[in-house]
C-alpha cells in the first residue's frame, strides 16, 4: 500500500494531475453559458453605476428614487438593445457626471488608485526578495557549526535528560 | 453642566469615576514604577474596578434613560421613541455615536479589568504595569470623549416628549442586538495585544515574553472580530434587501482593515515565537491594527469620508485624527528607540519554508489592507487634491481582491505542508499529492455542476487543494494523537482554515453566479424562472398592535410548497420605508425575494423581485467552523516542546528522507 502510495506520486501521478486540471480547467471556463439574460445585463451594468445622492452605493444596492430612475433607464437602454454595456455606462456618465461611476477611470490622477496596489505588491516582493538575499549572506557568513558548537548543545540536551 | 435628570446625574457620575479610575490608575502605577513602589502596584487592580464600576453604572443609566424613555436626555430625543420594541430599545444605545462611544467604552473597560485580573499576582511585574498604563490611557481617552464631543448625556431640548426611535434598518432584526458587541469585542479586544507590546518597547523586554502573555487575547479578538464582520454581512443580507452581504462601503472597510492586519499578525507571530525573528514587524502589525481600528473609527463618524469639506464639522474627528496621530508617533518613536534591541539574531534559510510561507502570507495580506484603504480614502485624496468628486465602490474592490484571494487560497494550500526551516521538492511532490488531487476533485465538481468562468473555476479548484492540504493536517495529527489531535495551534488553526475555504467557496460562487429577475405576478397565475416556480396568493398590509409600522406582504407560494412573504415596511412615525425580504435557505442556494413598490393591499397582482443566490449558507456555516477552529487553537496541544528540543527536524541528506514524520504538533 505504502510503496503504491510512493510510486503513484512520482511524475505520472502529477502529470495526471496536470492533464485533468488542465482539460476539466479548459472545458468549464470555455463553455457557453447560454444567453445572458437582460435581467443580468441590468444587474451588471447597475453595479458599475453610483446612486448619485448616495455615497458608494451602487444603483444596483440603493432603493431611493434617483437610483431608480437610474435603473429604469438602464433598463430602457438595455431593452432597447442597441447599445454596448459600456456605452450604457458612457451615456449615463453623460448625464450625471463622472462621479456616478464607480470604478475609477484608469487615467489621469484617478490611475493612482490602480497603480499604487501593483507598486505596493511589488515593493513588498523586492522586500522579501532583499531580506532573503541578506538572510542568505548572514548564513554563509556564520559558517558550519563546529565540533565545540555540536559539544556544547548535546551538554545542553543532556542536561534537560534528552537522548543526546 | 446641569443634568437633565437623575439619569443624566448618575450617568455622569458613572463616567466621571471611569475617567477617575483611569486617570489615577495610570499616574498611580507609573509612579509605583518610578518609585519601585510594589505595595502601590499592587492597588493598580482597584483602578481598573472603579473605571468598569464606573462605566457599568454610566450604561446602566443609559438604559434606564431607555427604557424610561427620558425624553430629556439628547440622546435618548434622537434613539428614543415610545413604540420601539424592548429588545431593539436595548439596541437603540449602540444605535448613535454618543451610545457607540458608551458601548466601547464598556467593552474597553471591561478588557482593562480583565487584564488586571489576569495579571493581579503580576502587579510588581514591570510589563504588566506599563500595559495597563497604556490601557488605561486609552480608557480615559474614551471617557474624555464621552465628555468632550460625544456626550450620551446631554440635555435636550425641552419640552420634546417623543421620539423617532433608532433608524429604522436598526430594529427589525435581532442580529442588531449582537452584531456590534461582538464586533466591538474584536475591536476593542486587540488593545490587550498592543498595550503589551508598547509595555515591550519601553521596559525594553522585547524578547517572546510579552507575546506568549497576549497569544490568547490577539486569538480572541480576532475570533470575535471575524464572528462580529459575518454577522454584520448576514445582517445586511436579511435586512437591506439588495441580497448582497457585502457592499464595500467605508464602515464595513473599517472593520475590515484591522482584521487584515490583525489575520497577519496572528500568522507571523509563530515565526516569532518559533525563531525569535521579525520582531519590528510583529510590532508595526500591532500598532497598525490598533491604529486601523481608531483610524476607522474617524474615518466612518467624523464625516470626512462624505466629503472632505465636511472636514470640520465633527469635532469627533479632530479627536479621533489627533488620538491616531498620537499612537502613531508614539509608537513608531518607541520603535525607532528600541531599534538595537530590535534587531534578530537569526536568518530565514529559504523561502520555500513555513516562515517563508508566513512571510508571503504577511505581504499578501499587508497589500490587501493596503488596497483597502487606498480604495477607501481615495475619494478624500481626489478631493483634497485635484478638487472634484469621484466614488471607488465595490467593482474596483471586487476586481483587485479577487487576485489577492486566488493567491491566498494557494499559500493556504501549500503553507501547511511546508516545514519549518527549509523544504526539498521531493518533499513537496509527496506531501502535495494527494491535497492537490483534491482540487482537482473540486474543480471536476465545480464544471460538472455547471461553473465557469476562469476566476471562479481556479478558486474552486485552489479551494479544494487548500482543503485538501488542511484536511491531510487534521487526519495525520488525530491518526497519531486521536481526539487531542484536533486542538492546538496548528490544528485548529487548520479547522479555520476549513471555515475560511467554506467562506470563499461560498463568496466565488455567490459572487459569479447569481441570477435575479423581477417578476410581474398575478393571483392565480403560475410564473416560472430560473427553475423555480412564484405564485402570488395575496397582497396584505398588517398594522402592528402599536401602529407603529405597516408591513404590506405580497405572500408568494414558492416552488408550490410554503409561502414566502417579502415586504415594504413603512414606519408610519417618521413616515420611512425599508424593503423587507423573505428568504428560503438552502444547502446548495437561497432564494431571495423582494417587493417592488407599487402594490396595494388587495391587490391581485404585486412585482416582485427574485435572486437564486448559490452556497450563501456556507458563508454562515464557514464563520461557525472558523469559530470553533479559533476555540480550539487557543487551548495547547498534549506534547509541549522543552526548551531545549530542537526547533525543527534537521534537515536529513539522506534520499529517502521524504517519507520522514511530517506532522507538526501543536504545542
Amino acid at each position: 500500500m505504502r510503496a503504491w502510495n510512493q510510486r503513484l506520486k512520482r511524475w505520472p501521478g502529477w502529470a495526471a494531475l496536470l492533464v485533468v486540471v488542465v482539460v476539466v480547467l479548459a472545458v468549464g471556463a470555455t463553455r457557453s453559458t447560454g444567453p445572458q439574460t437582460q435581467e443580468d445585463r441590468i444587474d451588471a451594468i447597475a453595479r458599475r453605476v453610483a446612486c448619485p445622492v448616495c455615497d458608494g452605493e451602487s444603483v444596483y444596492e440603493s432603493r431611493n428614487n434617483a437610483s431608480v430612475a437610474i435603473r429604469n433607464e438602464i433598463t430602457d437602454l438595455v431593452r432597447e438593445n442597441r447599445s454596448s454595456d459600456d456605452q450604457i455606462v458612457g451615456f449615463i456618465e453623460n448625464r450625471y457626471g463622472a462621479e456616478v461611476l464607480l470604478v475609477p477611470r484608469a487615467s489621469g490622477f484617478d490611475a493612482l488608485v490602480w497603480v499604487l496596489p501593483a507598486v505596493a505588491f511589488v515593493a513588498g516582493v523586492a522586500g522579501l526578495a532583499v531580506a532573503f538575499q541578506r538572510w542568505k549572506l548572514q548564513a554563509a557568513a556564520t559558517g558550519a557549526p563546529t565540533d565545540a558548537d555540536r559539544a556544547l548543545v548535546d551538554a545542553a540536551r543532556r542536561a534537560d535528560g534528552a537522548e543526546p | 453642566m446641569v443634568a437633565a435628570s437623575i439619569n443624566a446625574a448618575l450617568g455622569r457620575a458613572g463616567l466621571m469615576l471611569m475617567l477617575g479610575g483611569a486617570v489615577f490608575g495610570a499616574l498611580a502605577v507609573l509612579y509605583g514604577i518610578r518609585r519601585r513602589d510594589a505595595k502601590l502596584l499592587r492597588q493598580s487592580p482597584r483602578y481598573a474596578w472603579l473605571a468598569l464600576a464606573g462605566i457599568v453604572l454610566a450604561v446602566a443609566m443609559m438604559q434606564r434613560a431607555l427604557i424610561t424613555r427620558d425624553f430629556s436626555l439628547a440622546y435618548v430625543q434622537q434613539v428614543g421613541s415610545a413604540d420601539t420594541p424592548v429588545l431593539f430599545n436595548v439596541a437603540a444605545m449602540w444605535s448613535a455615536l454618543e451610545g457607540s462611544i458608551l458601548l466601547w467604552a464598556l467593552v474597553l473597560t471591561g478588557f482593562t479589568g480583565a487584564v488586571a485580573w489576569r495579571f493581579r499576582r503580576r502587579t510588581d511585574d514591570v510589563l504588566v504595569g506599563w500595559a495597563l498604563i497604556v490601557m488605561f490611557a486609552v480608557t480615559a481617552f474614551f471617557a474624555l470623549l464621552s465628555f468632550g464631543p460625544a456626550d450620551p448625556f446631554a440635555a435636550g431640548a425641552p419640552g420634546v416628549t417623543s421620539g423617532p426611535g433608532p433608524n429604522p434598518l436598526l430594529q427589525n432584526h435581532i442580529l442588531v442586538l449582537f452584531h456590534p458587541p461582538i464586533l466591538y469585542l474584536g475591536y476593542v479586544g486587540f488593545t490587550v495585544p498592543f498595550a503589551f507590546a508598547i509595555a515591550a518597547l519601553v521596559t525594553g523586554r522585547l524578547g517572546e515574553g510579552w507575546l506568549m502573555e497576549t497569544r490568547r487575547w490577539a486569538l480572541f479578538s480576532w475570533a470575535f472580530l471575524t464572528i462580529g464582520i459575518l454577522l454584520g454581512g448576514w445582517w445586511s443580507y436579511e435586512v437591506l434587501g439588495w441580497s448582497g452581504v457585502w457592499a464595500w462601503d467605508p464602515v464595513e472597510n473599517a472593520s475590515l482593515l484591522p482584521w487584515l492586519t490583525g489575520t497577519a499578525y496572528i500568522h507571523s507571530v509563530l515565526v516569532q515565537e518559533r525563531r525569535g525573528m521579525l520582531r519590528v514587524w510583529n510590532l508595526t502589525l500591532l500598532v497598525a491594527t490598533f491604529a486601523l481600528t481608531i483610524l476607522g473609527t474617524f474615518l466612518t463618524r467624523s464625516g470626512v469620508i462624505n466629503s472632505v469639506h465636511a472636514f470640520g464639522d465633527g469635532p469627533v474627528g479632530a479627536w479621533f485624527l489627533t488620538f491616531f496621530a498620537a499612537i502613531m508617533i508614539v509608537s513608531l518613536g518607541l520603535i525607532a528607540w528600541r531599534g538595537d534591541r530590535l534587531r534578530s539574531p537569526g536568518a530565514i534559510d529559504s523561502p520555500l519554508s513555513r516562515e517563508g510561507a508566513f512571510l508571503a502570507n504577511n505581504v499578501i495580506f499587508t497589500v490587501f489592507a493596503f488596497v483597502v484603504l487606498l480604495g477607501t480614502i481615495f475619494p478624500l485624496l481626489v478631493e483634497a487634491l485635484d478638487d472634484r468628486r469621484t466614488v471607488v465602490g465595490a467593482p474596483y474592490f471586487d476586481r483587485l481582491s479577487m487576485p489577492i484571494g486566488l493567491v491566498l487560497l494557494f499559500l493556504m494550500a501549500v503553507a501547511p505542508v511546508l516545514p519549518w526551516r527549509k523544504a526539498s521538492t521531493e518533499l513537496l511532490r509527496d506531501r502535495l499529492f494527494w491535497p492537490a488531487w483534491l482540487g482537482a476533485g473540486a474543480l471536476f465538481v465545480a464544471v460538472f455542476a455547471g461553473a465557469t468562468g476562469w476566476a471562479p473555476l481556479v478558486a474552486f479548484g485552489l479551494a479544494g487543494f487548500a482543503a485538501g492540504a488542511a484536511l491531510r493536517q487534521v487526519v495525520l495529527a488525530t491518526r497519531r494523537q486521536g481526539w487531542r489531535g484536533l486542538v492546538g495551534r496548528a490544528n485548529g488553526g487548520m479547522i479555520v482554515h476549513l471555515g475560511v475555504i467554506m467562506i470563499a467557496v461560498a463568496l466565488a460562487s455567490s459572487n459569479s453566479f447569481t441570477h435575479s429577475a423581477t417578476l410581474p405576478l398575478a393571483e392565480g397565475d403560475v410564473v416560472e424562472w430560473g427553475g423555480h416556480t412564484f405564485e402570488l396568493a395575496s397582497v396584505t398590509e398588517r398594522v402592528n398592535d402599536r401602529g407603529s409600522e405597516s408591513v404590506l406582504a405580497a405572500n408568494v407560494i414558492l416552488d408550490g410548497g410554503r409561502t414566502y412573504s417579502p415586504a415594504i415596511t413603512t414606519y408610519l412615525n417618521i413616515g420611512q420605508a425599508v424593503g423587507t425580504p423573505s428568504v428560503r435557505t438552502g444547502l446548495t442556494k437561497d432564494v431571495y425575494l423582494t417587493l417592488e413598490a407599487g402594490a396595494q393591499a388587495g391587490d391581485s397582482e404585486a412585482t416582485i423581485r427574485a435572486f437564486v443566490k448559490p452556497m450563501i449558507l456556507w458563508l454562515w456555516l464557514g464563520g461557525f467552523v472558523m469559530a470553533v477552529g479559533t476555540l480550539l487553537a487557543a487551548f495547547p496541544g498534549s506534547r509541549r516542546r522543552r526548551a531545549t528540543d530542537p526547533v525543527s527536524a534537521p534537515i536529513d541528506t539522506t534520499p529517502d528522507h521524504a517519507s520522514a514524520d511530517p506532522v507538526e504538533v501543536g504545542r
